[in-house]
């Protein structure tokens, strides 16, 4: 997966279902309940284009992000004893998006 | 949008924020008393787990693993302490744990904590009803160790 130019379009779509899903579980706590919102089923259909958006996002605070992200590139790179902990788990998938350049470093 | 809004049964005089938002630690993690994991069936749970058990019976089983056993209701009783369980469908929604003095207390999400009269409060389209309460024998405030959980 290398970086490439996002298209305006796919970035403006990509920011209307980010904020949706965002206003829409905020106050949720299942995250298959989180993870089956809509808008979140669409950012995953947009494929590993989104992929770097997605880190972007995780760069600037730690979220819900992680099945689309496991979902979409069939990695985990959460280690086992971060599992649950947001900010460490936010922290591993920023790295793997370096180490794979899809992140400035 | 606040939290008047997310729940309609929620009033400015049933309820009091407890807490600042963050996402650090979910509502069935603020029932066990952890505060540093968000709870999720598959990623850190107190038994054995796969990211599908999401149901309201996986709920069930991983608070008997903390020592609850099912109960009628949410009346409160002495020496006791009782937990909600919301659910919508087939999944569970949210937990809320009973305070010391009968009212409730839940973390909403990665939004705040709240302290809230009734379980009702927070009865919404989003976290369905209470369809079950489990009691355990009241024991002191302690954080779960880390092999208790996995």
């Amino acid at each position: 997966m290398a970086t490439t130019a996002i298209s305006q379009p796919v970035h403006e779509r990509f920011q209307k279902l980010r904020d949706n899903w965002k206003a829409k579980t905020r106050h949720l706590s299942n995250v298959g309940q989180i993870s089956l919102a809509f808008s979140y089923q669409n950012i995953i259909g947009m494929g590993p284009e989104v992929v770097p958006l997605i880190l972007a996002e995780l760069e600037k605070e730690p979220d819900h992000w992680f099945w689309a992200l496991e979902a979409i590139t069939g990695e985990n790179p959460v280690n086992e004893n971060d599992a649950g902990d947001m900010e460490a788990s936010a922290k591993a998938w920023v790295k793997w998006g370096r180490q794979n350049g899809l992140l400035a470093k | 949008m606040n939290l008047l809004d997310l729940f309609p049964n929620l009033t400015a005089f049933n309820h009091e924020i407890t807490s600042e938002k963050t996402i650090k630690y979910n509502c069935i993690a603020w029932v066990a008393r952890s505060t540093d994991r968000w709870w999720q069936p598959g990623i850190h749970w107190p038994i054995m787990s796969s990211r599908e058990d999401i149901g309201i019976g996986d709920l069930v089983l991983a608070f008997r693993s903390l020592g609850y056993d099912e109960c009628p209701d949410g009346s409160f009783e002495e020496g006791f302490e009782k937990l909600a369980i919301y659910g919508s469908g087939f999944m569970y929604t949210h937990a809320a744990r009973q305070l010391p003095d009968g009212r409730w207390t839940s973390k909403l999400g990665q939004l705040e904590d709240i302290t809230h009269s009734t379980t009702e409060a927070l009865e919404c389209s989003d976290y369905g009803k209470v369809v079950q309460f489990m009691k355990r024998p009241f024991r002191p405030e302690r954080q779960p160790q880390a092999s208790e959980v996995g």
